[in-house]
């Protein structure tokens, strides 16, 4: 045969070759199944065409699938349940601790240590707090993605600063003038509207996990100031307890017992009632509540409060001090949006898959999920700070038409300056002060926590839904008065806990908090 | 004679109307007060138990929060879908058991009926149906809304009754004139029971209507998701306000927009019904006899 | 030769038996062919379910699934039968279950009554259509209504009270009160609704019974008496006895968004403290076991007032 036709054949054959192997491999895109914590709960998932589902093929090789999950935590968790008794989790999912230790001993998540050299830049910033990784070691072992969640220290102690100055107080540092503060905003008719209509104090009952059993993370304060927030004592390896065994924990319910027998809070302490909490303090109900700095300050959130008293103030003070100066503003817990990656797609070999689409998120398409494009959605400063200037106001991101763009924004953001200052802007209330949320947030930062990290790590017992109940229905009948609170009755309390395996269970967490390096 | 009889009746309508009366107060007072919280704008007094606030003063700012949403036309949308053809498959599958039942000659009657009962009463809950619906692969499809529930226990056993109580002399004549048994069932005993067949389908209808846990669920697509669900989704939407930095929302208080979605679910229910009433017509069933 | 043909007519006797049962099957046989299909899906549907059950009595490992997850015998039903609160959360179901089906029921049954008697049409018929609607108000927003009514500072009731020379009284939070709230708030949301099936069951009554009576002077009472209720008593026992099957049922939804710790001691029932334990332990098991046991309790129940109704009301569920 002709040489040179032989070698047409020969390189047209090698070419054909080639592009098969190359088309092929453009057409191997690996599916990714993403159970999204979506960042807008009713907004939807992003549009078909979405820029960066385009992306992520062609950059990636990633045939990204989003699912959103459900709106509030508990159907989330039913969602979950049933996926891992199914055996049929996604790829990547959103999903909380507690979830995560239950179903990760059941062998249905894989363990991530492997993923985070293939992210470099990801893991610097976001799994590079020692204390978040401790969130979702099993064994030392991670089994969960820890990004950070929402900001540390949200939450505090606020007052009605108006009320203070028309009845002529100051700002109580102690306990002991904050009950003086207290029964004048509950007698002396603060709002000046000719009403007895007002309490001292104001709360609802928040409690979920064993780490928050008792009263509830809204009276942390008043346990705090006797030196027992939270339901254990983390202060060395030697006092390590169940903070119920120091007297102070049983003044700290006398004086919630003294507030509630003199009506100086508001009488549905002791209901689960967010919504109607947030509402009445909203209507100017009470004057001393603890609350989390966003849903005080931002506009949307006080915008009810500005129209109902726009000569209110609200401000942020510190914990009062106890008898013995101790003071607490409450618990301080790391907080993780923990993402999982299920057995079954570790096995399928899609990791290092999941694990580039992570990393590219954090890197360059950190603006794209936050912000939306740039030039479109959002523009950047001299300063690098996001601005709305030069673009059209409809399509700002933060438009509602626009929210299902950046619903992924979560798994990227990480609570920089430049997110926090747009998030939570300033801006001017109806009689023109000036309002600035992150004002407040860095107010709680520097007040005192109590160190909690420890109770998150600490397993539940077996009967913690007796133990649980027990505890709580105790408390809140003592404090309430539906049963008596005196030497005899709080012993039986005490034994009661103890029957229920009080003792067992400091044991067994005392060993684990000292095994995971939480206490010494 | 007379005379006393319409006293008697007269007392008897007074006590009967009072007693109805009675308990329509009852009754709208609070759903009246809902309905004020759904068009109140935020207020701080509570002006007489916020139940004669002005017109004046209303706002339908909680509705078209709901209404203006992009999904609600297809959450809508898929919300007929599911109550239709959940309707639908409801009744072919509910009536021929119900009626099949009733026939007191059937052999193995209490066989079966037991066998229908213990599910009835044995509710094994969530994960097993899960895993049985996720093996057939029905998940992320109307299927898995529709099916599972096909047959209600509890009201194929309310339909069973009323099939027996049809006299069985309209059934044999039919018989002996040579009517298949469809003919029967189709030709003479569902036009007798309109009324229970109302019923039961208005039973089943309003239970496919306000749908939300299985939906949650089996339907992950978002396109799926039917009304229910996306009102419980705007209202979760407030709980996690405070890690939301858009105003675009709580223009109204969460009250209000609760309330709102109350009325929003109510209303195609609360439109079918009088025309279903008139279908509740006395003696539906001595006139079959007479006929 | 008197045993032969004994035994021949016997034989006769049997065989004809045995095909008079066949014979009645194949008369009977376009109601089988109508059960075929539902017969079908009860199998997948509604024993399916029932199957994957065992995991009652195993100790569930999704990655194994339901057939190979390890037996532990009775250990989940252990675990809940050895709760410190069994008793009392038995009692409490029972007792706010019972409550709603002894109010709730004759009360439906007497609205409907009044409302058929009622001779002021458009009236009756507004009624009818209001009285329903409390239906489809979710407890999420009936709860809030209750606040309104029954809120220590501001509920109407206390005002009330308060007006009267009384103390307020914190109806949800008051272990005395609280069984009560949840048993006429539900007999109030539920009783038009209800009321629609008896109204459903009168029209299908002789109207010339109601005629015949009248023209023997009996007065309205009377027919109730002894036309309207005999005509309805076989819905009302069938209902009756379905409720009593889910009697253990007592209302998940309702408790849970109404209840609060300080009332625990009474309103805590079987479904919110599987609840609580699922949520805190991830316990599928002991959820399925703990829906066993309700079965059981449930078909005793229906068993027993079954055999009662039919006995002295001549009307039954099976």
């Amino acid at each position: 045969m002709n040489r040179a036709v032989l070698r047409t054949l020969v390189a047209s054959v090698l070419l054909l070759a080639l592009a098969f192997v190359g088309g092929a491999q453009a057409q191997k895109l690996v599916d990714i199944d993403l159970w999204l914590l979506q960042a807008v709960t009713e907004a939807g998932p992003p549009p078909d065409d979405w820029v960066g589902y385009q992306i992520i093929r062609d950059k990636l090789g990633i045939n990204l699938k989003l699912t959103l999950q459900p709106s509030s935590f508990s159907d989330q968790d039913t969602k979950i349940s049933v996926a891992a008794a199914s055996n049929t989790l996604p790829d990547l999912f959103g999903v909380n601790r507690d979830m995560l230790v239950k179903i990760a001993k059941q062998g249905l998540v894989a363990q991530v240590d492997s993923l985070l050299p293939l992210m470099p830049e990801r893991t610097k910033t976001h799994y590079s707090d020692p204390l978040r990784n401790k969130l979702v070691q099993i064994n030392k072992k991670m089994y969960g993605l820890p990004d950070p969640g929402a900001m540390d220290r949200v939450e505090g102690l606020v007052i009605r600063k108006d009320w203070l100055d028309k009845l002529g107080l100051k700002v109580p540092t102690t306990l002991d003038e904050l009950l003086v503060v207290a029964r004048a905003f509950t007698e002396k008719d603060p709002d000046g509207n000719g009403k007895a209509d007002t309490y001292g104090f104001g709360a609802f009952y928040e409690s979920s996990s064993l780490a928050t059993i008792g009263f509830g993370r809204r009276f942390d304060y008043i346990m705090g100031a006797f030196g027992v927030a939270g339901t254990w004592n983390f202060e060395s390896a030697k006092k390590f307890q169940f903070n119920f065994r120091d007297p102070n924990f049983r003044k700290a319910v006398e004086f919630i017992k003294k507030i509630n027998d003199e009506k100086l809070i508001d009488q549905t302490w002791s209901a689960p009632n967010k919504d109607e909490f947030r509402a009445r303090w909203k209507q100017g109900k009470f004057g001393i509540w603890w609350e989390q700095f966003a849903a005080l300050s931002t506009k949307a959130n006080y915008k009810d409060f500005d129209a109902n008293f726009p000569d209110g103030e609200i401000i942020p003070i510190l914990p009062p001090k106890g008898p013995q100066g101790k003071s607490s503003n409450g618990l301080d817990q790391a907080n993780a949006r923990i993402y999982a990656v299920s057995a079954k797609a570790m096995k399928d070999g899609k990791g290092p898959y999941i694990a580039k689409l992570l990393e590219w998120m954090a890197t360059d398409g950190y603006y794209l999920l936050g912000f939306g494009v740039e030039g479109v959605n959002f523009n950047k400063d001299a300063k690098g700070y996001i601005t709305m200037e030069g673009i059209d106001p409809a399509n700002a991101y933060s438009q509602k038409a626009m929210q299902p763009l950046t619903q992924l924004r979560n798994m990227v953001y990480v609570n920089n300056d430049i997110e926090l200052a747009v998030r939570y802007p300033t801006y001017k209330s109806a009689n023109g002060k000036t309002m600035d949320p992150l004002a407040i947030w860095k107010f709680f930062v520097n007040s005192p926590y109590t160190q909690a990290l420890g109770s998150q790590i600490i397993d539940p017992p077996s009967n913690v839904n007796d133990f649980t109940r027990f505890y709580n229905e105790n408390l809140v009948k003592f404090a309430l008065g539906q049963q008596p609170l005196n030497d005899k009755t709080w012993n039986e309390f005490v034994k009661g806990m103890d029957k229920l395996g009080a003792k067992e269970i400091e044991k067994t967490a005392k060993a684990k908090l000292i095994d995971a390096g939480l206490l010494d | 004679m007379r005379k006393i009889k319409s006293r008697e009746e007269l007392t008897f309508q007074i006590v009967t109307n009072v007693f109805l009366g009675l308990l329509l107060v009852i009754v709208i007072l609070p759903l009246w007060r809902v309905f004020m919280l759904s068009v109140t704008p935020f207020k701080y007094s509570d002006d007489s138990f916020g139940l004669l606030v002005s017109p004046a003063k209303w706002t339908i700012e909680a509705y078209s929060q709901f209404l203006s949403h992009p999904s609600f036309l297809l959450a809508f949308r898929n919300s007929l879908i599911i109550m239709f053809g959940g309707l639908a498959i409801n009744l072919f599958m509910t009536v021929p058991m119900a009626y099949s039942l009733s026939i007191r000659t059937l052999p193995g009657r209490k066989g079966l009926n037991v066998l229908v009962m213990i599910p009835f009463l044995f509710n094994p809950g969530l994960i097993p149906a899960y895993l049985v619906v996720t093996s057939l692969h029905l998940q992320n499809t109307f299927w898995a809304v529709m099916i599972p529930g096909a047959i209600g226990i509890y009201n194929m056993f309310i339909m069973r009754n009323f099939f027996a109580e049809i006299p069985i002399d309209l059934k044999e004549a039919a018989r002996i004139d040579g009517a298949s048994e469809l003919f029967v069932l189709f030709r003479i005993v569902l036009p007798l029971s309109l009324p229970i067949m109302l019923t039961i389908g208005l039973f089943y209808a309003v239970g496919h209507w306000n749908e939300f846990f299985t939906p949650i669920l089996y339907l992950n697509s978002n396109k799926l998701q039917p009304l229910p669900v996306l009102l419980r989704n705007i209202l979760m939407g407030l709980n996690t306000n405070e890690f939301v930095e858009y105003d675009a929302f709580s223009q109204v208080s969460v009250q209000s927009l609760k309330a709102a979605s109350i009325f929003i679910t109510m209303l195609p229910m609360m439109m079918a019904y009088p025309w279903i009433q008139k279908y509740f017509v006395k003696g539906s069933l001595a006139g079959g006899i007479k006929g | 030769m008197a045993d032969t043909s004994v035994s021949q007519s016997l034989d006769r006797a049997t065989r004809s038996k045995g095909n008079r049962l066949w014979g009645e099957i194949v008369r009977h046989r376009a109601f089988y062919a109508m059960l075929f299909i539902p017969l079908v899906y009860f199998m997948i549907f509604k024993y399916g379910p029932l199957v994957n059950a065992q995991i009652a009595f195993k100790d569930f490992m999704a990655l194994d699934g339901v057939w190979k997850s390890p037996w532990v015998g009775f250990k989940n039903f252990i675990t809940f039968f050895s709760s410190i609160y069994f008793w009392e959360l038995i009692r409490n179901t029972m007792f706010l279950s019972l409550g709603k089906l002894a109010l709730g029921l004759p009360m439906a049954v007497i609205l409907a009554l009044a409302i058929n008697e009622s001779s002021m049409r458009r009236f009756k018929r507004f009624v009818q259509t209001v009285t329903y609607l409390p239906h489809f108000l979710s407890w999420v927003v009936m709860y809030g209504v209750l606040l309104l009514l029954l809120s220590p500072d501001e509920g109407l009731l206390n005002e009330i009270i308060k007006a009267l020379g009384g103390k307020e009284i914190a109806f949800l939070q008051d272990p005395k009160w609280y069984p009560t709230v949840v048993i006429l708030s539900d007999v109030w949301k539920e009783m038009g609704w209800s009321a629609i099936i008896y109204l459903a069951a009168i029209t299908g009554i002789d109207p010339g019974l109601y005629e015949a009576a009248e023209v023997e002077g009996a007065s309205r009472l009377k027919r109730i008496r002894y036309i309207t209720l005999p005509g309805i008593v076989d819905v009302i026992v069938t209902i009756a006895l379905l409720r009593l099957g889910t009697i253990l049922d007592a209302g998940f939804h309702q408790i849970f968004m109404t209840y609060s710790v300080p009332v625990y001691s009474v309103g805590d029932i079987i479904d919110t403290w599987v609840y609580r334990q699922g949520v805190l332990d991830f316990q599928f098991s002991l959820a399925t076991a703990v829906g066993l046991f309700k079965g059981v309790l449930g078909l005793s129940l229906v068993w027993a007032f079954n055999r009662l109704s039919r006995r002295y009301l001549d009307a039954s569920l099976f």
